[in-house]
C-alpha cells in the first residue's frame, strides 16, 4: 500500500513541478538539463520504492504511475477546463513578423530564443514568420508568411 | 495565410484575456516549491540532532538525538550520564517510542544487561562512581515504512529501582 501512496504523492509533485517550471525549461534540453533529469529520476526512485527490491514492488510502482498518467490524460481529454490546467494552452509569440514581447516575458523567453528556434525551422528572420505559437508541449510552431 | 491558425483564439492565446492571473498562480506555486529547501535548511524535516540536558541531585543526563527524522535515515542517539553521587546500579530505560519502527544497529558500549521493563528497553549501565561519566551510543535506522507524528520518546535514568531523571519528547518521522 505504501508504494502506491508514495507513487501517487510523487506523481502529483512531479506533475506540479513540470507545470510550474514552465515550458521553456522543459523544451530546451541542454546537456545539463539532461543530467538533472536523470538525477531527478534517481531521487524519485529512492523515495518511491526505498528498500523494496521486489518485482511486486516495481509492478505496484509502475502500475500506479501508469494508471495516473492515463487518468490525467483522460481527464484532460474529457474536460476542456482540465486540459487548460493539466496541459496548458498555446501562446502566440509572433504575429505577422511582429514579436509580442509581453508574451515572451511571460515565458521568460527572449527574441533570440525565438529566433534560434526559427532558424532550426529553416526560417532566417522572424519578419518572415506569420505566426509563431508556443505550444503546450514546449515546442514553438512557426507558420511562415506566404 | 493571414488567417488565424486552427484552435488558436487570439483573445485568449495572444491577448491573454482570462489568462492574466495564470502566471501568478504559477509563480506562487513555484515559490512554494522553492520554499521547501529553505524550510529544510531550518531543520523542519530533520535530521539535525537536538541536545537536552537534565540535571538532578544524583546525576545528570545529556541526550543528543534528532527529534525530526525521515524514513530510511541512519542516525545516532547519544546518552551522556554523569554521576553526581555514586550510582550503585545505573539503568537507562528507553520507552517503546525509541524502538518502534526502528532498526537498532548497535549499542556501544554494550550494556551489562538488556531486559524488558514493562515494554520498555532497560539497559543496565552498572556501577558509576560519583563524578564519573558514561556515554552510551546507539545507532539507529528508521525503517522505510515508518511514519510518525508526535510519537512519544521517553528516557528514564534509574539507580536500581529508584527513578532519578525522566525525559520525554515527541518525535516526527516524515515519509
Amino acid at each position: 500500500m505504501d508504494i502506491a501512496v508514495r507513487g501517487i504523492a510523487l506523481f502529483l509533485f512531479v506533475f506540479l513541478l513540470t507545470r510550474v517550471i514552465g515550458r521553456r525549461e522543459l523544451s530546451t534540453l541542454q546537456p545539463f538539463d539532461l543530467i538533472l533529469l536523470i538525477v531527478l529520476g534517481d531521487l524519485i526512485q529512492q523515495g518511491l520504492t526505498q528498500d523494496d527490491y521486489s518485482v511486486t514492488g516495481a509492478v505496484i510502482a509502475v502500475s500506479t504511475i501508469a494508471a495516473l498518467q492515463v487518468l490525467t490524460s483522460y481527464v484532460s481529454f474529457r474536460f476542456r477546463w482540465a486540459r487548460r490546467i493539466l496541459d496548458g494552452e498555446p501562446l502566440v509569440l509572433v504575429q505577422a513578423g511582429r514579436v509580442i514581447e509581453k508574451n515572451l516575458r511571460r515565458e521568460r523567453m527572449t527574441v533570440e530564443d525565438v529566433a534560434e528556434k526559427a532558424r532550426a525551422s529553416q526560417i532566417a528572420s522572424l519578419e518572415d514568420v506569420q505566426w509563431a505559437v508556443f505550444e503546450p508541449s514546449g515546442a514553438i510552431s512557426f507558420i511562415p508568411k506566404q | 495565410m493571414a488567417d488565424v491558425p486552427d484552435a488558436i483564439v487570439l483573445k485568449r492565446d495572444r491577448d491573454l484575456e482570462g489568462r492574466e492571473n495564470d502566471v501568478w498562480v504559477r509563480r506562487v506555486l513555484m515559490a512554494l516549491v522553492a520554499a521547501i529547501p529553505v524550510v529544510a535548511l531550518f531543520n523542519v524535516f530533520g535530521q539535525r540532532p537536538d541536545t537536552h540536558t537534565l540535571v538532578g541531585p544524583a546525576a545528570s543526563l545529556k541526550i543528543y538525538a534528532p527529534a525530526r527524522l525521515r524514513a530510511g535515515l541512519l542516525y545516532e542517539a547519544r546518552f551522556h550520564v554523569t554521576a553526581r553521587q555514586e550510582l550503585k546500579d545505573a539503568y537507562l530505560v528507553l520507552g517503546p517510542g525509541w524502538a518502534e519502527g526502528m532498526s537498532i544497529n548497535t549499542i556501544e558500549p554494550s550494556p551489562v544487561s538488556e531486559a524488558s521493563n514493562a515494554g520498555r528497553l532497560s539497559l543496565e549501565l552498572g556501577h558509576l562512581p560519583a563524578g564519573q561519566s558514561y556515554i552510551l551510543f546507539m545507532q539507529f535506522q528508521v525503517n522505510p515504512t515508518n511514519v510518525a507524528f508526535g510519537r512519544r520518546q521517553t528516557v528514564w535514568l534509574t539507580d536500581g529501582k529508584t527513578r532519578l531523571l525522566t525525559f520525554s519528547r515527541d518525535i516526527t518521522i516524515f515519509p
